[in-house]
């Protein structure tokens, strides 16, 4: 059976690759805070944006070509620039944003996302015909590929170098890829379920009848399975050029480019894949000839050179260097940067969670939501263009089917409402309570944390602010037994649904495990189960917002932080530059080079 | 001679397996997980266990380091990644790149911002310190001790960033900051690393200036100096061939220091001009927990030191025959 079609278009972005270190402050993906506010020449990026909307494509929708952006022209040279080379270019090793856009240009994958017009986008066939087809329930999905893929070497790409790409994924030496699949195949710890194909064992629950086509069984049903398979983690490796870890330095291209040249964290250059034929692909443009990356600098020496925007910069841009808080107010107020300016809020989740352990009453941390101090905050981050006040668990960008709710009043009173708070403080078993609160050491969360104590003690609050060092934070609040009462966390959507986000920050409680409010609620796990095995994949989604605001109304495990908003710039004489809602970066696929 | 440089040498290499002791274990002190970074999104503990194996990490903190230290004398084994010849520093943690060869492509960097600034910085520290004693009191001497103060006193994220958005971004004047090897293109090679040079020698300039001036005001009255004009050497050659090289113990003292620092890395002036050399990568190692990276920056900064003082003893010889004698 066809996964049905949605009917109406849902408006959201879809899922974000993102690790957890691409979800802490500071991180090479996120913008970092301006110290101003916006008042600017331009409108407050938030108030402007507008989510992108994104459907499921049919087989016809998965030809290609790619649909050109306006005045597109081809060939030519574009220069990237930004901070880090990529850690990883073994698709099995791939999990980041950054990484995974990159993969777009040197490597494909079952499906994959299509760009039909600026903020619409379908999820289509990539090497497969079509978006794949599920039986059994959703338990089996089967996907043909297209005629005419190929490896750069011009061997033809097969269901068995599909199945080979799975198996990998397992071995020992790969351990930063997705694992959705790897579970839905095998067990939850499916390393030990398989072993990897290196000592010769298939995995039986792949099969591939013939060259074309490719079966996959898993174990439970799982409605939105073609989602997962568009994620860079699942793109392919051929057996026969398949050197293990080294292939994390060597891959074999069956993108639109090859690898030229690649100086680990100074520059890479590509050039185009003969083999690479636009007709079999719906997803990327290639337009420019050839890439020239180049790596090592600072955000701020990134906006610089795009402002200046003087010789062989005009025909550069960055995929994530994010306009820096002392550049931002220039960059907006700037009218003639207005047609080289882009900015997306944040697909990311962000929350401040209360250690359920500890903040026992749920009173307690409902009157914290409601005194707490979100627009202070919009001002330490840099103002409504720097930073949007999300009122949901999940993020707008990120949910199909998103619904907005507002429990505590954000929007209405974004100073907070201590009246409020203090009347269910007066019911709570601790009308005056100590929080304590743990923070990352950063100069911004130093601001922030000064605001959030000086709005809850008007609650009568007492917040004991804990600074933790930047790179054992994660360390220090994902220990269970940790001595504290609330901190800060993010999580990234791996496609458009509640179905990689709930279930996992509410998932298992254990050291490390990213549910850091310690949410354990087997009627809450029941309920997430019923919807993940849900097969109407519209009926599961509207589900997981549903239990987005039951979660908040009936436990209240964490107040939602603000969503940073990202500016960055690009040459003049670089065409088709967007921020995919997405992945939070310039996707590369429909960039060109003006002449 | 041959048995000084011998004993300074042997006594360098049990500094530098210290410091290596010191910066290994304090490395592990901080409670930062490495194998945690090369870990998925979702990382249950059997992922990191595996992370940890993958890394080498699992093995007990004596056993890492001595095979860490066997590996530069003799070469190692790296499951996955093949074997990597003596003296082996490893890989990345982040990327798997063999550390050695990456030290090596940033070395050039590093050598040549420090080897030009300094030629800038000595050329006219010194000078202006001549200048300034001789002019003692002066209107000539003030004016260089008020401009090595203020030069003593600016940053290089601050006069750095202030010079690229004029001389570069704004008016283009300067090239984009960059680096072409010498045997390359030694006039791209020059322009690429104009600006840096130019910048750090601003900030040391004045050190420089301060300490030649000092020194030399103090050489000036001693007696050997005396002597000489008494005896009616001219001015210049007084200067020159006495007051000066009484100066140069000094200067070439704190030259050891300054150049030993800057090859170990120039951090502050890499990050400001996005030069990848030996500070950027030092201090991206401290940000990724990549330890063999941060190991080897570490050696590389400390046997920079090591190396440009035992140059400096050697100096002293040679500026002055009394070391010679003693």
């Amino acid at each position: 059976m066809r996964v049905r079609k949605r009917s109406a278009v849902a408006v959201l972005a879809i899922g974000v690759l993102a690790v957890t270190s691409a979800c802490a402050e500071g991180n090479s993906g996120a913008p970092a805070a301006s110290s101003g506010s916006s008042n600017g020449a331009s409108a407050a990026p938030s108030a402007a944006y507008k989510p992108a909307v994104i459907t499921l494509g049919t087989a016809e929708d998965s030809k290609g070509p790619a649909i050109p952006p306006e005045g597109v022209v081809k060939g030519g040279t574009v220069t990237m620039i930004d901070r880090d080379d990529f850690s990883h270019l073994d698709p099995a090793q791939v999990y980041v944003n950054t990484e995974g856009n990159f993969f777009r240009l040197i490597g494909r994958t079952l499906t994959g996302y299509k760009r039909v017009a600026k903020g619409e986008f379908k999820l289509v066939g990539d090497l497969a015909t079509d978006t794949g087809t599920q039986s059994d329930g959703g338990k089996t999905w089967k996907f043909t590929l297209k005629d005419g893929v190929k490896w750069q070497d011009g061997s033809p790409i097969t269901s068995a170098d599909v199945k080979w790409s799975m198996e990998r994924t397992f071995a020992p030496f790969v351990t930063q890829g997705p694992t959705y699949i790897q579970q839905w195949l095998t067990d939850v710890d499916y390393k030990k379920a398989y072993a990897g194909p290196y000592d010769g064992k298939e995995l039986d629950a792949i099969e591939t009848p013939d060259d074309k086509t490719i079966i996959y069984k898993f174990k439970t049903p799982h409605a939105d399975a073609s989602y997962a398979f568009a994620m860079a983690g699942y793109g392919i490796v051929p057996k026969a050029k398949d050197t293990k870890e080294q292939y994390d330095k060597e891959p074999f291209s069956s993108g639109p480019y090859i690898i030229k040249s690649h100086v680990v964290d100074k520059t890479m250059d590509l050039e185009r894949n003969p083999h690479w034929d636009p007709a079999t692909d719906p997803i990327r443009g290639a337009y420019p000839d050839k890439w020239h990356l180049e790596f090592g600098f600072e955000a701020l020496q990134v906006t610089d050179r795009l402002m200046a925007d003087s010789g062989a910069d005009q025909t550069a841009f960055t995929f994530y260097g994010s306009t820096p808080p002392e550049r931002l107010q220039q960059v907006l107020g700037d009218a003639n940067l207005a047609n080289r300016r882009m900015n997306s809020p944040s697909p990311y989740g962000n929350y401040y969670y209360f250690n359920l352990d500890r903040v026992k009453d749920i009173k307690i941390r409902q009157a914290i939501n409601y005194a707490w101090p979100s627009k202070q905050i919009q001002q330490v981050l840099g103002g409504p263009a720097a930073a949007a006040l999300p009122t949901t668990i999940l993020n707008e960008n990120t949910t199909v089917g998103y619904e907005s709710y507002d429990l505590f009043g954000k929007k209405t009173k974004p100073d907070g409402d201590v009246e409020k708070a203090k009347e269910l403080l007066a019911q709570s078993s601790n009308p005056t309570p100590t929080i304590v609160y743990a923070y990352n050491q950063t100069p911004v969360q130093e601001q922030v944390t000064v605001a959030i104590k000086s709005a809850l003690a008007k609650a009568g609050i007492n917040v004991v602010a804990k600074p933790l060092d930047r790179k054992t934070y994660y360390d220090s609040i994902g220990k269970l037994k940790n001595e504290f009462d609330m901190y800060w966390g993010g999580w990234g959507a791996d496609w458009p649904s509640g179905s990689t986000v709930l279930p996992i920050i509410f998932g298992p409680v254990a050291d490390g495990a990213p549910n850091y409010s310690h949410l354990k609620d087997p009627a809450l796990t029941a309920e997430m189960d019923k919807i993940t095995a849900e097969t109407d994949i519209d009926a599961a989604n509207t589900a997981w917002m549903a239990l987005d605001k039951k979660i908040q109304e009936t436990i209240t495990p964490l107040v939602v932080a603000e969503n940073r908003i990202a500016t960055m710039l690009h040459g003049s004489k670089v065409g088709g530059a967007e921020i995919d809602p997405q992945m939070w970066i310039v996707q590369p696929d429909t960039i060109f080079v003006k002449p | 001679m041959f048995r000084f440089i011998t004993r300074r040498t042997l006594g360098a290499v049990v500094t530098l397996l210290i410091i290596a002791a010191c910066t290994f274990f304090l490395f592990f002190a901080v409670p930062a997980d490495p194998a945690r970074l090369a870990c998925g999104k979702v990382c249950p503990p059997e992922l990191l266990e595996q992370a940890r194996h993958n890394l080498g990490l699992d093995q007990p903190l004596f056993v890492q380091f001595l095979t860490w230290v066997g590996g530069i004398f003799l070469g190692r084994d790296y499951e996955g990644l093949g074997y990597c010849s003596a003296p082996c520093l490893g890989f990345s943690f982040v990327n798997k790149a063999p550390v050695l060869d990456t030290i090596l492509d940033r070395m050039p960097l590093t050598i040549s911002l420090t080897l030009g600034a300094a030629v800038v910085f000595l050329f006219f520290g010194v000078a202006t310190g001549i200048v300034a004693a001789l002019k003692q009191g002066k209107a000539l001497d003030k004016i260089a001790s008020v401009s090595s103060l203020i030069g003593a006193s600016l940053q290089i994220y601050f006069i750095g960033t202030l010079a690229l958005y004029f001389l570069v971004y704004k008016n283009h004047i300067l090239r984009q900051p960059g680096y072409v090897p010498f045997t390359e293109n030694p006039l791209n090679w020059a322009a690429g690393l104009m600006l840096p040079w130019v910048v750090l020698a601003i900030i040391f300039t004045a050190n420089y200036t301060r300490m030649t001036r000092s020194t030399m005001v103090e050489q000036l009255t001693e007696d050997y100096v005396r002597t000489a004009r008494a005896k009616g050497m001219a001015n210049r050659s007084v200067v020159m061939r006495f007051a000066l090289r009484g100066t140069l113990i000094t200067i070439v003292t704190i030259l050891g220091v300054d150049l030993g620092t800057l090859i170990g890395g120039a951090i502050i002036t890499e990050q400001t001009f996005g030069l990848q050399g030996i500070g950027q990568l030092s201090i991206r190692a401290v940000w990724s927990s990549d330890l063999p990276m941060l190991m080897a920056t570490v050696l590389v900064a400390a046997g920079a030191i090591v190396v440009f003082n035992i140059i400096v003893d050697v100096l002293y010889a040679v500026i002055d025959p009394r070391v010679r004698l003693s």
